[in-house]
């Protein structure tokens, strides 16, 4: 089934216009349950109540409050909170160019993929053009009304399209005040964790890595389906080693 | 800014060495959040779980889980989904290590860091040990743990001295590209020079610092607005360019404009790339410019000041 497209919109590159599509990149494959009355498995509601009134609400009696101080609240209309969008509309104005590789993995939010439309030539050059500089467009991009730093780069044989954080959406190392103790590892150990390290060392290849607890969820509900009883015993916690050239030097010989 | 909560304890464990540690988020909400309330009242709005069949509140205590297996519906409890928790669920296993750069970004999740837990001589030194043995072989490890009742794959690296770990997408969690459309002729040699002369012309390191957030800030301006009761109106939205026609002579008059340090998307009548900003954008640019009276004009108006002015 070809996949459907969640938004229109143009990429701009210079005076280049790029009429595109993008697509949903991921998708959570996390095994989601419906929440049941465990007496007689009925279906649970949620159902909102006035804390005041202690009586049920109707969606269409419920606004939007931002709390400016306790218990004051500054009530704001839907349209009101679309008017933070901005004046975007659907054009990504790609402005600067950066190495992708110097964006740290910490700035990325969600991918989407990009397909072309209408005129396919220049989503062609713009792909061709980014694969060989190894560069990602920058630019900023309005999705639901809310607008987004963006990355645009070359994956494969399609663009990809990032929403990143900004900068002040990260924490950096020196906010976690790490105390370096007193006693520095010295070099023999760092060399034998760094054998160690070596000894682990392989390519990254995404599907050697399955997704096991979703596999057990998965096998325990067809269990469950077929009457069998759970044994529900929880299975402990190794201690921690405190002689870490002792425990190294055990990892490297039962790893080697 | 206040110090990030502790989300998860538990050990790293690399080798037979288990380092004690404590999992922080590395990123911060700094979004503003409203909250549902009741328009009469202004009341706060609670959800309450109501049994659909019984028409009754019901306790967190009586929800138990139900899945569709083929329609059938399978109930779950709380106690039974814990003894499907891997065996250590509260230890990161380091299991290999991988260059950085074979994982696509599109695998990260979310970003934390793994600070030591407890001021213990042993616990740092172990901490420390492996910051300096990661950083010297510029690789990630790659491990699992379980998280409420998820199990997620981890990255781990070195970034300011200290442990990050990034939550990853499992390889099935990807979707394949092989459906997004892309087609198109090959570009020409002379296009793509072109092109790739532009990208270059446009080059800048990755400096995070240098992008705020705008949007941010807008609904900051709203809020305000709303509450020193002004009027609030939303801008009207770009209009949509069309499609280039001819692709080489677009690229040849941006990478004119770029060289000559002009606005890229200047085109013949000079204020293309000035109605491609939004109002704040303008509004910068006629600060710059000192435009008398800007902060009173509209879009269109800060256009042709500006385009006069230039």
């Amino acid at each position: 089934m070809a996949p459907r497209s969640i938004w229109n919109g143009t990429v701009t590159f210079g005076l280049v216009n790029v009429p595109i599509k993008l697509y949903s990149a991921t998708e959570s494959k996390t095994v989601h349950f419906h929440e049941v009355h465990v007496r007689d498995g009925a279906q649970i509601e949620n159902r909102r109540y006035c804390s005041r009134e202690d009586k049920e609400v109707d969606y269409d009696d419920v606004v939007k409050g931002y709390e400016v101080s306790e218990g004051n609240y500054v009530v704001l209309e839907k349209d009101e909170i679309k008017a933070a969008a901005g004046d975007r509309g659907k054009v990504v104005h790609l402005s600067e160019f950066v190495p992708a590789e110097e964006i740290d993995p910490v700035f990325y939010e969600r991918t989407y993929y990009v397909g072309s439309r209408d005129e396919p030539d220049a989503y062609r050059l713009l792909h061709e053009a980014l694969k060989k500089t190894g560069r990602a467009g920058i630019g900023r991009f309005s999705f639901h009304d809310r607008e987004y730093l963006v990355a645009l780069r070359a994956l494969d044989d399609v663009l990809a399209l990032h929403t990143l954080r900004f900068h002040d959406e990260t924490v950096s190392g020196d906010d976690l005040e790490i105390d370096g103790g007193s006693r520095r590892p010295s070099k023999q150990e760092v060399d034998m964790a760094g054998r160690l390290v070596d000894s682990l060392a392989k390519d990254f290849k995404p599907d050697d890595w399955q997704d096991t607890y979703r596999e057990a969820v998965l096998d325990l509900i067809k269990r469950k389906a077929k009457g069998e009883e759970i044994d529900l015993a929880a299975e402990e916690e190794p201690a921690h080693g405190d002689d870490l050239a002792a425990a190294l030097e055990a990892s490297l010989g039962s790893g080697s | 800014m206040p110090p990030q909560r502790s989300l998860w304890n538990g050990s790293l464990s690399f080798g037979l060495v288990n380092v004690p540690v404590e999992l922080v988020s590395a990123a911060r909400d700094l979004d503003y959040h409203f909250n549902e309330l009741h328009e009469k009242d202004k009341a706060r709005i609670e959800q309450r779980r109501f049994c659909s069949e019984e028409d009754v509140e019901v306790t967190w205590e009586e929800v138990a889980h139900s899945y569709d297996l083929d329609g059938k519906k399978v109930v779950v409890t709380d106690e039974e989904l814990g003894s499907v928790q891997p065996r250590k669920t509260r230890t990161i296993d380091i299991e290999a290590f991988v260059d950085l750069d074979q994982i696509d970004p599109i695998f990260f999740d979310h970003p934390y860091f793994l600070a030591p837990a407890g001021e213990s001589e042993g616990t740092l030194r172990a901490y420390r040990l492996l910051v300096s043995a990661m950083e010297k072989s510029e690789r990630a490890a790659l491990g699992r743990f379980v998280m409420r009742t998820k199990e997620y794959l981890a990255a781990i690296r070195v970034r300011d001295g200290a442990l990050t770990l990034t939550t990853m997408r499992f390889h099935d969690e990807v979707r394949p590209t092989k459906q997004i459309p892309t087609g198109g002729k090959k570009p020409s040699k002379k296009q793509l020079d072109q092109a790739v002369a532009l990208i270059e012309e446009l080059a800048t390191d990755w400096d995070p610092g240098s992008y705020e957030d705008c949007y941010r800030e807008r609904l900051r301006r709203v809020i305000d607005d709303k509450r020193k009761r002004r009027k609030i109106e939303a801008p009207e939205p770009e209009r949509e360019p069309s499609a280039t026609p001819d692709l080489m002579a677009a690229l040849e008059q941006t990478l004119a404009n770029a060289r000559a340090g002009r606005p890229i998307r200047e085109s013949e009548n000079g204020d293309g790339e000035l109605r491609d900003l939004d109002r704040d954008e303008l509004y910068e640019r006629a600060t710059k410019a000192g435009v008398k009276g800007r902060s009173k004009m509209s879009k269109k108006q800060l256009i042709k000041a500006l385009s006069d002015d230039s």
